[in-house]
């Protein structure tokens, strides 16, 4: 009888201690900025974005049969603590990844690290070409890059018969990277072209004494690349100088114009500004796509934007990686990856293998569009495509400022 | 035309610096010590004044006096709970007063900040304007409508507190303990209540001046963090606790970032009023009007 129970115990125990391994989670390391002086709306739209996803993915039945664990760690938006997050999210927590990654100085740093312990690295939405020039097995990218917009705005500014054209930009690694990118399209596909880019600090509020000599000699388009909050207060005070958008000048700025907070902090200047936007409603989404979107409205009240996407997509390229490679080893993650073809929330995304400037682990085919406000507080579902996806920037469709 | 915008512009700009630099000089003043979350009282009104008007529904010149009790009241509250252990009887628990000072100021900043960020959200929110017109023409020059008034309202307040600390008796309360806590004492004034009213008016100040820059410097968490940097330069440039001399170094470095942003670089924006204070201080010690400050 005794002896009857004791296997009858170790039965059990042995099943349970089974289960339990089964069971494992896999743990993904998610370095974000969620406090000052980072890029703290980003950052929760990005947390936002990869719970509901993890949330999506677990209900599915997880990843091999093993749930996803999000560890989130705030590197404040400064690129020596993110240093310092990745470092002890690989080391101590023992994530399989990292993803999540926004901000480019600060994903710089973080890659890194990332590099030295060969830990995968899926960049949620940093855009400087550096991160691609680096030539990093562990990086893969379904961000947007630089050079991505610094092709759309020169056709663009190409289109409108633009002569004078200037850029303000952020004075960090995506800013000036950017700047410089869309000089050197112009360079490469217009000639005759005045072009220019003024660094602004971006913890700086008042952009004013930058801004004055613009309308004193208003430029034909003026391209604001700032993240918020700084590209909020940089639109706003173009507008009330009366610089742009203006019966002279055009405003463009590069992918604020879907956030959550965009029309509660721009009021008048955002009317008629045209908006680089790797995500617009009228894209079609996939099936994915969808449900990321219903979830996310649902989780926060908010419409879907850009980082919702672009995060779901990041943490689903690395769950179907995982899959195919069957295992959570650095080298299985790695290789899957660069063999992935799979329908993300906006398109089949696949990794490019060139090492050429932007191009390696680059998600290159991303989708985007160009739209334009046609009124304040107008929903992003009913601002007006003036490039659609695939398709050459349509002069016509815009509205002139008056 | 340039000239004139880039007059205007620092000029106005220079009037905000004077409204939170006034507050940092008068606590400076009265207790020698530095408030390093000056900043967030700032941020306090700013936030005060947005969220009583955008939802509450708050008329904004109603939102703008509600802010300056905010930021009064928070003052007063750290007065009463961090700060008066700097003198009111606690040498018994050996306190390093200047550290303390340092500490204590400085985790409250970034506690507010943090507070702010949990339970008001990261999203930056804009404060809606005081009048209607976004941009008013003085002369050639182009004006936003919002800075011009918002302007205007700083300089009466300047203005109301310079007479107040001068010929009021509560002013001259905080003159006699900004000259000799000891003497003000013995001669009848309680140092403790002038602190808590040095600190409630410079808590208004800075939130005011919070309220009528939240339609320009849209309110986030760390909002506050830009005009405080700008106010620790300008009351050792103006002269530590002189509130005549805050003032002038205030508008100095407002007009000098603006010419100097564009007939230098806008990139070193930031660095001119370090220059200017490296030489007033290699020439003038004491700061531009240091001298009055130690006489009021």
């Amino acid at each position: 009888m005794l002896k009857d129970l004791g296997r009858l115990f170790l039965t059990l125990g042995l099943f349970a201690a089974q289960n339990a391994l089964a069971a494992e989670p896999i743990k993904v390391g998610v370095p974000i900025a969620l406090s000052p002086p980072g890029a703290v709306s980003q950052g929760t739209q990005i947390k936002d974005a990869l719970e509901v996803s993890a949330k999506l993915i677990n209900d599915a039945g997880g990843v091999l049969g093993r749930p996803i664990v999000l560890i989130i760690e705030d590197d404040q938006g400064i690129p020596e603590k993110s240093r310092a997050a990745v470092e002890k999210l690989i080391t101590l927590d023992q994530v399989v990844a990292l993803v999540g990654g926004h901000q480019s100085s600060v994903v710089l740093a973080g890659i890194e690290v990332a590099h030295r312990y060969h830990i995968p690295y899926i960049n949620t939405n940093a855009w400087a070409d550096a991160i691609r020039q680096r030539n990093y097995q562990e990086v893969f990218n379904p961000s947007p890059y630089n050079s991505l917009p610094a092709i759309g705005l020169a056709a663009a500014v190409k289109a409108l018969a633009a002569k004078r054209v200037v850029t303000l930009v952020e004075n960090t690694d995506f800013g000036i990277g950017l700047g410089k990118g869309i000089g050197d399209q112009l360079a490469q596909t217009t000639v005759g072209i005045d072009y220019k880019y003024i660094t602004l600090d971006r913890t700086a509020k008042d952009f004013l004494p930058a801004l004055l000599p613009l309308k004193a000699a208003p430029p034909d388009v003026v391209i604001d690349v700032m993240l918020p909050p700084a590209a909020y207060l940089l639109i706003n005070q173009l507008y009330e100088q009366g610089i742009a958008p203006s019966s002279k000048t055009w405003l463009f700025e590069t992918a604020t114009g879907d956030y959550p907070d965009f029309w509660k902090n721009v009021n008048d200047g955002g009317n008629l500004l045209v908006a680089f936007g790797p995500y617009h409603p009228q894209m079609v989404l996939s099936e994915l796509g969808r449900k990321v979107a219903a979830a996310y409205k649902a989780k926060t009240g908010f419409d879907p934007n850009r980082l919702l996407f672009q995060a779901s997509d990041s943490l689903f390229v690395l769950a179907e990686a995982i899959k195919n490679g069957k295992s959570t080893a650095p080298d299985a993650v790695i290789k899957a990856l660069e063999a992935l073809r799979w329908t993300g929330t906006r398109g089949e995304i696949t990794f490019s293998e060139e090492k050429n400037d932007y191009r390696y682990h680059q998600w290159i085919d991303m989708p985007y569009v160009f739209y334009q406000y046609t009124a304040m507080n107008q929903p992003l579902a009913d601002s007006r495509v003036i490039k659609d996806v695939g398709r050459p920037f349509d002069v016509s469709r815009l509205i002139r400022p008056k | 035309m340039l000239i004139l915008d880039l007059l205007i512009n620092g000029l106005i700009i220079g009037v905000f610096y004077a409204l939170m630099a006034m507050g940092l000089s008068l606590i400076f003043g009265i207790l020698k010590i530095v408030n390093f979350a000056h900043g967030e009282f700032y941020m306090v009104g700013a936030y005060a004044y947005t969220l009583a008007a955008v939802m509450l529904k708050v008329p904004p010149w109603l939102a703008l006096p509600l802010a300056f009790f905010a930021g009064a009241i928070v003052g007063l509250v750290v007065e009463r709970l961090l700060i008066r252990p700097l003198y009111a009887g606690y040498t018994s628990w050996g306190l390093k007063r200047d550290e303390y000072a340092v500490i204590v100021t400085f985790a409250l900043s970034i506690l507010l900040i943090n507070l702010v960020d949990k339970f008001v959200g990261p999203y930056g929110i804009r404060g809606p304007p005081l009048v209607g017109n976004a941009r008013v023409h003085v002369g050639p020059a182009i004006v936003s409508g919002h800075r011009l008034v918002a302007s205007l309202v700083a300089i009466a307040l300047v203005a109301g507190t310079m007479l107040l600390v001068r010929y009021s008796h509560w002013g001259r309360q905080i003159q006699a303990v900004a000259q000799n806590r000891l003497g003000a004492s013995l001669a009848g004034t309680d140092p403790a209540r002038v602190s808590g009213i040095v600190f409630a008016l410079a808590g208004g100040l800075a939130a005011v001046a919070g309220a009528l820059l939240a339609n320009v410097f849209n309110p986030t968490p760390d909002v506050g963090l830009f005009p405080a940097t700008k106010a620790y330069v300008i009351i050792v440039l103006g002269g530590m606790g002189s509130i005549a001399g805050a003032v002038v170094a205030s508008l100095l470095l407002g007009v000098l970032e603006s010419f100097g942003s564009v007939y230098i670089s806008y990139e070193y924006r930031d660095t001119f009023g370090l220059i200017i204070l490296m030489i007033v201080l290699l020439i003038r010690p004491q700061g531009l009007l240091g001298e009055h400050s130690r006489e009021v």
